[in-house]
């Protein structure tokens, strides 16, 4: 599965949101009202998911499900 | 000065959830307490209580909100919606830095606290939801339903042991007197029942293990006594001033129009047994409302079921009340269903405007052999009796005697 599809993932089980819900271009915070407390929960279950490392400032809830997974690929390279 | 008028109420509490199915087991003098079976609690001295159930579906919170709050929270949403809508009040219509809440609450969140702690051993840091730190303490109820509707007023959370709920209400009043708001919510909540609030309840020494009796178990001022059994749940009103509710030609249920309250300062747990200060918040209350003791029709019990709190309690009414003590209809509901704690004087409230506007006074179940120390009240027992209540008197006590009084008056 391509990273973005598995971030998609990700949030949409953790944050218990339909798939719909999460627009592609839109921010989290735009798309699905993501706060600053369901973004750190968001991190930590990507660190795990991807078996990487995320410092804090590099994913946040003003980035897209792209960006955030370009983030992950380039950690996984 | 103004009086405040309770225009709506919402309930969720072992009896049942909304006021409909929560009165008819409450006048048909139904125990609704079991053994707990969630969880093992079979080694706990007291493994019984009243517990909610089919929270869900009475409610309308998201479960992406869900997994945020513990259950003391949502029974405070769920209740808060049922108010306003028994109000008729449609809150985006309001001038919501107007609008506030007071809420009492004795323990907090401790389902939620007690699993991320286990988490927190087991899994470290990374396994502690970063909700925590909001979802486990006595004001997050407050804090949720403040931002579920966008409330920006006047608030604050009591925590008062089981004087919680009847001293937020108090606090209410006097804020909507002194026209600091124009509509509060005011209630309480709690989920008491978790392992380890049940834990704390039980190291506390106060409740009663008739564990294989659980319907028959909580008999205040009965000399077989041997404490009270905790419950959960929620009871939220909505209260506004008297003028506001009659421009609005909203249903009045009932009036507050005293309040009183004062502590034993003696122990750590117990009441003491003289009743004086108990006596002292009464008066308190009796005084505010311009009502002579003679005058009231009904008295709310605390009815902890310890010697010291029974004791007290009868004490002070008798001081109080004098000659008129033997002929006032008084009961503890809650022994049909346990204490709800932080939330008790709430739900007391509620029954009482449910017996004001049904004429029937609920009764105070297994109290058969009468403490001959608690003789002297018109106590009302096994089964509901047809009384005209327009004045009542509610009381709330905590721990180490805090005590709160309230009159309640029919519209």
């Amino acid at each position: 599965m391509a990273t973005k599809e598995k971030v998609k993932e990700v949030i949409v089980h953790l944050l218990k949101v339909k798939p719909e819900e999460v627009k592609e271009g839109q921010s989290l915070e735009q798309s699905l009202g993501v706060d600053s407390t369901e973004m750190v929960e968001v991190c930590i279950a990507l660190q795990k998911e991807f078996g990487i490392q995320i410092a804090e400032k590099e994913v946040g809830k003003q980035h897209t499900i792209d960006e955030i997974a370009r983030v992950i690929d380039s950690k996984k390279a | 000065m103004e009086r405040v008028a309770i225009t709506g109420f919402g309930i969720v509490a072992p009896p049942g959830i909304d006021k409909k199915p929560f009165w008819a087991n409450v006048k048909a003098g139904r125990s609704s307490v079991r053994k707990i079976e969630r969880y093992d609690a079979s080694l706990y001295p007291c493994h019984i209580g009243g517990m909610v159930h089919d929270l869900d579906a009475y409610s309308h919170v998201s479960s992406r909100l869900l997994q945020k709050i513990d259950p003391f929270s949502h029974m405070a949403l769920i209740a808060s919606e049922m108010a306003l809508k028994d109000a008729g009040i449609d809150l985006t219509k309001e001038n919501l830095n107007r609008v506030g809440i007071f809420m009492g609450n004795a323990l907090g969140g401790w389902l939620y606290g007690e699993t991320e702690l286990r988490d927190l051993y087991i899994e470290g840091r990374e396994g502690v939801s970063p909700y925590m730190a909001s979802a486990w303490f006595p004001a997050a109820p407050q804090g949720q339903v403040s931002i579920y509707y966008g409330i920006k007023g006047y608030s604050k959370t009591v925590v008062s042991d089981r004087a919680s709920s009847l001293m937020a209400v108090g606090h209410a009043t006097k804020i909507l007197q002194k026209q600091k708001a124009d509509l509060l919510l005011a209630g309480g909540m709690e989920a008491p029942l978790s392992p380890y609030g049940l834990l704390c309840c039980n190291t506390n020494g106060e409740l009663s293990t008739k564990n294989e009796t659980p319907e028959e178990a909580y008999k205040p001022f009965d000399t077989r006594r041997d404490g009270f059994v905790p419950a959960e749940g929620a009871g939220i009103m909505i209260l506004e001033g008297e003028g506001r509710a009659q421009k609005r030609a909203a249903r009045v249920f009932a009036y507050i129009t005293g309040y009183g309250t004062t502590c034993d300062g003696v122990d750590r747990i117990k009441a003491n047994p003289d009743g004086k200060e108990a006596a002292r918040a009464i008066r308190m209350a009796l005084d505010q409302a311009g009502v002579s003791p003679k005058d009231i029709d009904y008295i709310s019990l605390d009815g902890v079921a310890t010697r010291e709190g029974d004791v007290g309690e009868v004490a002070a009414i008798k001081d109080v009340f004098g000659n008129a003590a033997p002929s006032i209809p008084a009961s503890a509901p809650k022994t049909m269903f346990g204490n709800l704690l932080g939330a008790s004087g709430a739900v007391d409230m509620i029954i009482a405007m449910l017996a004001m506007e049904h004429g029937l006074v609920p009764p105070t179940l297994n109290l058969n052999e009468l403490d001959p120390a608690c003789a002297g009240l018109d106590y009302v027992t096994g089964k509901a009796r047809p009384q005209d209540v327009k004045k009542a008197l509610i009381i709330s006590r905590g721990r180490g005697g805090i005590n709160a009084a309230l009159v309640m008056e029919k519209a």
